[in-house]
């Protein structure tokens, strides 16, 4: 395959790495259009803010949560893209970070982007991860009486659906 | 996971009306019942005949889809998946498909691309006349525009039917290509349901969209301006209803978009009758795409063999449904099976509009503003 220069994705990269030289661990394109990210947690505010209000990142199309129980930690995608900038409407920036699996805690992006409100309490319901400083972190989709742990943990398993 | 009956915490109390800390206000719980599109519960807070607050109690319908997907293979993830939303089973095939794909390393023949596309905008009319009918129509007290666009709706609902042998949930698009070809006759059949259907869109703008009592009821209520739609991440009609010109059609086409040519209708009010009229035009513009599409649709194969297992990695794809951007990232680890599926819907998205644009209405406006978001509960939950 022949390699295709993609300069909007690695601009983005490079801007990061210039910006936080510390916190970023690990940049990826993985075609274009779209760009991993993997970060340190403890910067999440920042690199978010940064995200926003230079990079012109306005919004978060969701937040993915995705247990590895063998490597003992809980990796946490937000979903970033633009609808303010229409020359980069088109990228989806994956910013990745990974917690510890036994209390997974994370700073919560609602006061830099609110449209993480639902995303976020999703994740805690089904992940356990707790978005510190969320204004209303609540259950959200799981019956009223489920006392079992988050459902979309790996070690959950449900025999009737199958193997897997 | 189930507990055994002993150990489970008796369900919370279903709150009906109870007495709040302000003396003047009432707290009614309005739902769990089935507003045209599934079950919800909004939780509303009302002064005399104001709304003040809103508190959405959402999940009747969750069943796990998430989960459930890491225990089928890729093929037999189709059928599920698309249940969400089964009104718009197409594109929530194709959304998930998108990313399979791209893992798998499979590219769709150009005559399947204008195949999935044909299917998909004649999705995208049968969803906005059910909307029309059930969201639109019903909630504002509308019967006749229920009548004429369920009448409509079902010559499309045959149309589809011929094409891929079901009414509604298709399962039309596996990875690789669709499975069926055009049947002989679909184009002249769906050339001439395109007339009749462009001269009744003239006559349901005269007796629904133009009708005084429909503006007066729409206009000017549940207004989200374009500074909000961006910052509460709203997508689709909604946000295209505040003025910003975002269709991933165009901003990352798929399918045979990229050779169509149409427009992205918008609005720059941000009401509910944007809404209602962003829809309306968007049926104005599939007619468009689908005419075009019939005529340029290449020859040649319509799908390529594609494998049952997938590599390691993560890929993302996303599509436009009828209530916006629809985001999967499937991960795959080897196996036939993926090792997670996340989706990211138009109607979870636009639900954080709810609570914020019914507030200081009067409660009568409370279904149209609903009514205009489109949202539908089941593809919400998953």
């Amino acid at each position: 395959m022949t390699q295709v220069a993609l300069p909007r994705e690695e601009g983005i990269i490079n801007q990061l790495k210039d910006q936080f030289p510390e916190a970023i661990k690990e940049t990826k394109v993985d075609r274009a259009r779209r760009v991993t990210i993997t970060f340190d947690k403890d910067h999440l505010q920042e690199i978010a803010t940064f995200m926003r209000d230079q990079a012109g990142f306005d919004h978060v199309k969701g937040i993915a949560g995705i247990d590895y129980p063998t490597h003992k930690k809980i990796e946490v995608l937000y979903f970033t893209g633009s609808f303010s900038k229409p020359e980069i409407q088109d990228l989806v920036v994956i910013l990745k970070t990974e917690l510890p699996r036994d209390n997974p805690s994370i700073a919560s992006v609602v006061s830099v982007w609110q449209s993480a409100h639902f995303h976020e309490r999703e994740t805690f319901e089904m992940f356990g991860v707790k978005f510190e400083g969320h204004p209303d972190l609540r259950k959200l989709l799981t019956l009223d009486n489920w006392d079992g742990p988050p459902p979309m943990l790996k070690d959950i398993k449900f025999p009737e659906m199958g193997q897997r | 996971m189930t507990t055994p009956p002993a150990e489970r915490k008796p369900p919370a109390p279903p709150i009906t009306i109870t007495k709040t800390a302000e003396p003047s206000t009432l707290d009614v719980s309005v739902g769990p019942q089935h507003p045209g599109s599934g079950h919800l519960r909004m939780l509303i807070r009302v002064d005399g005949d104001y709304i003040v607050s809103v508190d959405t109690d959402i999940g009747y319908v969750h069943r796990g889809c998430e989960k459930i997907a890491e225990y089928r293979n890729y093929v037999s993830n189709i059928p599920h998946l698309e249940r969400p939303c089964i009104i718009d089973a197409i594109h929530l095939n194709w959304g998930y498909v998108l990313p399979v794909e791209e893992l798998q390393g499979v590219e769709v023949p150009p005559r399947g691309q204008y195949i999935s596309t044909i299917a998909a905008e004649m999705n995208r009319i049968m969803n906005h006349l059910y909307w029309v009918a059930i969201n639109a129509g019903v909630f504002s007290g509308h019967t006749t525009i229920f009548m004429w666009a369920f009448g409509d709706r079902d010559l499309f609902i045959e149309l589809a039917e011929m094409l891929t042998g079901a009414r509604l949930t298709y399962s039309f698009l596996p990875p690789g290509g669709p499975r069926r070809d055009l049947p002989a006759g679909f184009g002249e059949k769906l050339t001439k349901l395109l007339d009749y259907f462009e001269k009744r869109l003239v006559e349901y703008d005269r007796i629904f969209f133009s009708n005084p009592l429909v503006v007066a009821r729409a206009k000017g209520i549940g207004v989200l301006k374009r500074q909000e739609a961006i910052e509460l991440g709203v997508v689709g009609p909604v946000l295209r209803g505040s003025g910003v010109k975002y269709d991933v059609r165009k901003v990352e086409p798929y399918g045979a978009y990229a050779d169509l040519d149409f427009e992205i209708p918008t609005y720059e009010e941000g009401d509910s009758y944007a809404r209602f009229m962003v829809r309306f035009e968007e049926m104005k513009q599939s007619i468009k795409i689908l005419r075009q599409a019939l005529e340029k649709i290449p020859k040649g194969p319509i799908a390529r063999k594609a494998p049952l297992v997938a590599p390691e990695g993560e890929a993302t794809g996303r599509v436009e449904s009828s209530r916006g951007e629809y985001t999967v990232m499937v991960m795959g680890d080897n196996s036939d099976k993926p090792y997670r599926v996340k989706i990211m819907n138009g109607s979870f998205r636009n639900l954080i509009a709810l609570p914020y644009l019914i507030r200081n209405v009067h409660v009568a406006d409370m279904p149209i503003i609903y009514g205009s978001l489109d949202y539908w509960p089941v593809e919400a939950d998953r």
